[in-house]
């Protein structure tokens, strides 16, 4: 079989950015880390939660071990997941601009403005997307939402963990929440909040296609070499950065591009 | 505690038909209930044979009786012989000879002569709506009652799920504004909740036989429940457990699974939510439970069961705001499935778009800008 190698010398054909371009590290590698985990520990989860909730697989044989196997797989996956999540928090305070915490709260008029722009262009009032070179606001606003679920999940999750471990140190950190509302509600929301991923899911494949199209500076391919190939001019005019500053005053200098720089 | 002088344990329960090995077999099924180590054998005998009889007074409040029923009922020779012989039960309704004035006035002599000193045994909900009259008794209501009774008591032990958190009586709507007694009386002192409905008598006589032995309670979980019969899950202690962790399930009642005994997991159990010991003590001198007997929990020990563990026959509770035939798996699936038909929509949508753009886009759109809102200055 014939093996294809990619070149991985740093100026390898591949890499250099069409002219008037520049290849941006957006995507930092914990970003990259915790997205794959996610996605990895989203379906595995929902996988066996589904069958944990009803079992959907008929057991065969007298050594069969279905719902333990479900059990384990979910519960080792629920640890990655926190784990990942555990990342992507720190890193929010630590990440390059496209990634910090401040993109995924609307914190200016600006961003909001944009964010009701972004909503026009899906509601097909707008000919196109306003671009940008991390997320657009709408989607961080939803990406927000995701990690509102994320925690809610695990807060939810660790609290029957709880239940069935009887570990007096995750009770340290849960029991709280069995005083505030049923087990079985805990179980009510675990389960919903599942169907608020897979809707998510959708979402999110539906969207990183159309402005992977939409804008073609290799959005799909920047999750996993972390690079965007971005127009000089629209690095210069950051729709991020601008929307953080009072007012219309341009920052980004060309000292600063070349620190975001790689070629 | 004032000792009554006719008592003397061993000839009372011979009186009765109890022999010695009978009593013995008791203590030491006490002794296994409070999850004690065998050695105490000994010090329970000896301290249930030397007690002095103290007098208990069972109250009913808004109830079935179905825990003095539970207590009685419970095989022979049975719990309620033996507890029946160790404490003196001045006032039970079910129960009791007297009626009227005369057994109110043995609440009263009690209440005058054992202060402090006599087990008060709660059972049923308190109402509190409209000043509570929804339940009285001689003309007094049962929340003034239970005031007068459980705060002059030496211990109190709510039997059954109504005593404890309301149970039937509170749960939605709850018009007589029913509470358990801890919510009924606040800072009540040496309370006991022994939830389930009904209570399992074991776990009552085991609790007054820890507290004749040893002069205290024991130990208790954050809702005052001893911790030896609600410390443990009872899927945990399922006999049909294997069934479970092997994915062996029963798909509807009386199919082939539910005659091979498998588990109930998928018509509603609620076994994996609830604690009890159920599993392990048993009902009618251990003869079986109903998870054995073929039907799932329905968590009757865990708090306000009727609204938070309903319904029983379904795994998860019905979401407010829809049908009651609408499951949460169905509003999911719902859900998700018009996300999908959104994107298709979509799709549609940005191929049009994508068709006409050329013709009708303004020019100043058309640049790779920051922001369409607020343009550069």
């Amino acid at each position: 079989m014939k093996k294809t190698q990619r070149n991985a010398e740093p100026d390898a054909a591949w890499k250099q950015p069409a002219p008037g371009h520049v290849r941006v590290y957006v995507w930092e590698w914990p970003i990259r880390f915790s997205h794959w985990v996610m996605v990895i520990t989203i379906i595995s989860l929902s996988i066996t939660g589904y069958y944990m909730h009803a079992p959907y697989v008929a057991a065969r044989g007298r050594t069969a071990y279905v719902m333990g196997t479900m059990r384990f797989v979910h519960l080792v996956s629920g640890f990655a997941f926190l784990g990942a999540i555990l990342i992507r928090m720190y890193w929010f305070l630590f990440a390059n601009r496209w990634s910090r915490w401040n993109q995924y709260i609307p914190t200016t008029k600006k961003r909001f403005g944009n964010l009701i722009a972004v909503g026009k262009y899906y509601g097909f009032m707008a000919w196109s997307p306003v671009r940008y070179i991390g997320h657009n606001p709408m989607a961080c606003a939803a990406y927000a939402v995701v990690y509102a679920m994320a925690i809610v999940e695990i807060l939810t999750g660790f609290a029957l963990y709880s239940q069935v471990l009887g570990s007096k140190t995750l009770n340290f950190f849960v029991g709280w929440i069995p005083h505030l509302i049923d087990i079985q509600w805990i179980r009510e929301i675990h389960f919903l909040i599942m169907f608020g991923f897979w809707m998510f899911f959708i979402h999110h494949i539906y969207t990183a296609i159309l402005v992977s199209i939409e804008e073609e500076n290799g959005l799909m391919d920047s999750i996993f070499s972390g690079y965007k190939f971005i127009s000089e001019e629209e690095l210069l005019k950051d729709p991020a950065v601008e929307e953080l500053q009072e007012s219309g005053e341009r920052a980004t200098t060309v000292q600063e591009k070349n620190t975001h720089t790689t070629v | 505690m004032k000792a009554l002088p006719e008592f003397e344990l061993r000839s009372a329960l011979e009186a009765r038909g109890i022999s010695r090995r009978q009593f013995v077999k008791f203590c030491s099924t006490m002794v296994a209930t409070l999850a004690l180590p065998p050695r105490y054998l000994g010090a329970v005998v000896k301290a249930l044979d030397q007690t002095t009889r103290p007098v208990l007074v069972w109250l009913e409040f808004q109830d079935c009786a179905g825990n003095s029923e539970s207590m009685l009922r419970s095989g022979h020779p049975s719990v309620g012989d033996f507890v029946l012989e160790l404490l003196s039960w001045e006032y039970h309704e079910l129960i009791m000879a007297g009626a009227g004035k005369r057994a109110e006035d043995t609440l009263e002599r009690v209440l005058r002569e054992h202060k402090g000193e006599y087990i008060a045994v709660i059972e049923g909900a308190i109402p509190t709506a409209d000043d509570g009259v929804y339940c009285t008794i001689g003309g007094k209501s049962a929340l003034d009652i239970a005031r007068r009774v459980c705060s002059n008591a030496a211990i109190n032990i709510a039997v059954g799920a109504c005593a404890w958190d309301g149970g039937l009586v509170r749960s939605n709507p709850n018009p007589t504004g029913a509470v358990g007694l801890q919510e009924a009386v606040p800072g009540i002192k040496n309370l006991v909740n022994l939830g389930g409905c009904p209570h399992n008598p074991a776990n009552t006589a085991a609790v007054l036989v820890h507290y004749l032995t040893f002069h205290e309670l024991p130990a208790l979980d954050h809702y005052n429940r001893p911790l030896f019969a609600y410390g443990n899950i009872i899927h945990d202690q399922c006999e049909r457990r294997a069934h479970y962790d092997a994915g062996r399930y029963v798909e509807e009642w009386g199919d082939e699974g539910h005659r091979k005994g498998w588990c109930l997991y998928k018509v509603g159990c609620k076994g994996p939510e609830a604690t009890y010991n159920c599993p392990t003590v048993r009902w009618n001198e251990g003869t079986s439970w109903p998870v054995k007997a073929g039907h799932g929990c329905i968590a009757c020990a865990s708090p306000r069961f009727w609204d938070t563990k309903s319904p029983f026959y379904d795994r998860l509770p019905k979401v407010p705001g829809f049908g009651v035939d609408v499951k949460a798996e169905e509003i999911g699936w719902v859900a998700t499935a018009a996300v999908g038909a959104a994107m298709v929509a979509q799709v549609a949508g940005n191929i049009v778009r994508d068709k006409i753009r050329a013709k009708h886009m303004p020019v100043e759109e058309n640049k790779s800008s920051g922001s369409s809102e607020h343009p550069e200055a």
